[in-house]
């Protein structure tokens, strides 16, 4: 797996999957919903799926002397690696903006989401997202994805105003909390962890029976 | 004579096409052609053998281990390529190289650096840059540097200049003089009668006949037919096709001595494969 990882980052994947980690920074631009950092995270993942598809890339890696299951598995593993150096990114701009910008004036008077527990959370989700719909989907077919992404963006857009509006909600407040309880924020983060790594699961192991039926 | 691939009653169904019962066997050492005109089912074929398509039914064999459960094994004793499809064609020949080498235990460096010169092959060119036939040749030499005994071959020659054509049959009979097993598909015949131990004819998804390639000539002889003796020999025509001076008509060469006063000669493949096709006019 490590040579079909190393395959991925080298000759499959798009220079802008890796710039568009980047994003995970919007974090720190106050008074925007900054939660469009992951969509975008997940843009720059789409750049490398244009390139594997203009290279060939799915048919080579067939062909390789490789169980046809570990293809999947390896665009897998390239996209968790990109999804968590992202967000391990973001929870560095949360840990900054949570201690030593909690009092800072523009983050003080956000109106919108703050980098906090519960962004993370949301993060978790959008991620999830992606890879529940968009990789499984690519997979029914090793070739189309259109679809499948605009799916996914009409699916961020609910999550990402979901995650605005709660906030507003009575009693809900401290989901966007810079300090002080952050009990509901770790729930929400542990829902979106959960989320990820369950949904990841089960979307590898359809994208794998998916991948093992399709004839190429 | 060990047999390298056995396939047996290969089946494979699509909604307007499918291949019924395929069975041949490739020796060690031999090339084998792979003849029938476009949707016969040949590209078909030769994906099934490498697992890019899934058989509805049949059993492939790689030196005498079945492609189920063996597929990692066998990946590493044979190369597959095709013509037309480059991988990675913005990529230089030596990236490509140095990720894939790492995935056969066999990979010969000098095996390598031989094969580049003798194709010419530049390792800093990108596949973008090369013509189809060193395209082709790029395949060949990441075949052959580990040490593939079984070459698969679909429509290798397609694109090629003659001269480029007559240079790589030339290397496929001395790769099959090492031991290395061919089997490719072409629709250029003439490639065929030059190089190929054996043929194997598939028409609508189904062979026709699996045979050396003498054996599969001697089968065959043309006859030269006026239009009076059209209708009344039909029934032992397999195809005819409009000549000059009439037909000219295949027929089983056990049956030719019922044509009394005729032209006979002995057809080459394309002959034999142009008339099996357009069978009765």
């Amino acid at each position: 797996m490590t040579k079909l990882l190393k395959k991925e980052f080298i000759l499959t994947g798009s220079i802008l999957s890796y710039l568009f980690i980047l994003f995970s920074l919007m974090a720190f631009i106050p008074s925007y919903p900054i939660l469009v950092g992951a969509f975008f995270v997940c843009l720059g993942i789409l750049y490398t799926f244009q390139f594997a598809r203009e290279y060939n890339d799915v048919l080579y890696t067939a062909l390789l002397p490789i169980n046809k299951c570990d293809t999947v598995k390896a665009r897998y593993l390239f996209v968790i690696c990109i999804q968590m150096v992202s967000l391990v990114l973001t929870a560095i701009v949360v840990a900054i903006r949570m201690t030593l910008l909690k009092d800072a004036v523009p983050y003080a008077e956000n109106l919108l989401m703050n980098a906090n527990m519960a962004y993370l959370g949301y993060f978790f989700v959008v991620l999830a997202m992606f890879n529940i719909i968009f990789l499984a989907g690519f997979f029914k077919t090793a070739f189309y994805y259109g679809k499948w992404f605009i799916i996914f963006c009409i699916v961020t857009f609910v999550v990402v105003s979901i995650g605005e509006t709660l906030h507003h909600l009575p009693n809900l407040g401290s989901l966007n909390a810079l300090s002080g309880d952050v009990s509901l924020q770790l729930i929400v983060l542990a829902f979106g962890a959960v989320l990820y790594i369950a949904g990841t699961a089960i979307s590898l192991k359809l994208s794998i029976k998916r991948f093992e039926n399709i004839d190429l | 004579m060990r047999t390298v691939l056995s396939v047996n009653n290969l089946c494979k169904q699509y909604p307007k096409f499918s291949l019924k019962n395929v069975s041949f066997n490739v020796e060690r050492g031999t090339i084998m052609g792979f003849i029938g005109r476009n949707g016969a089912g040949k590209t078909t074929t030769l994906k099934s053998l490498v697992n890019l398509v899934h058989p509805s039914s049949g059993n492939i064999s790689f030196f005498g281990l079945p492609l189920n459960g063996n597929e990692k094994k066998i990946k590493q004793c044979i190369g597959y390529a095709t013509g037309g499809i480059s991988y990675y064609h913005r990529k230089k020949i030596k990236d490509i190289i140095n990720i894939t080498k790492d995935f056969y235990p066999n990979w010969d460096d000098n095996m390598y650096r031989h094969y580049l010169d003798l194709f010419s092959l530049d390792e800093d060119k990108k596949l973008m840059e090369l013509s189809e036939g060193m395209k082709v040749k790029f395949n060949l030499t990441m075949a052959l540097s580990h040490k593939a005994e079984f070459l698969i071959l679909d429509e290798p020659t397609s694109g090629l200049d003659p001269v480029s054509r007559e240079e790589l049959l030339e290397i496929f009979l001395e790769l099959a003089s090492k031991g290395v097993s061919i089997l490719f598909s072409t629709h250029i015949t003439s490639d065929l009668d030059k190089c190929a131990d054996s043929i194997t004819y598939i028409k609508n998804g189904e062979i026709i006949v699996s045979d050396k390639i003498s054996s599969f000539i001697d089968r065959y002889r043309l006859v030269a037919v006026k239009e009076d003796n059209y209708a009344a020999d039909n029934k032992m025509f397999l195809g005819v096709c409009r000549s000059k001076s009439g037909f000219t008509a295949l027929v089983h060469s056990e049956n030719i001595c019922k044509f009394n006063n005729v032209q006979v000669t002995v057809p080459d493949l394309e002959t034999i494969m142009v008339h099996l096709e357009k069978e009765n006019l």
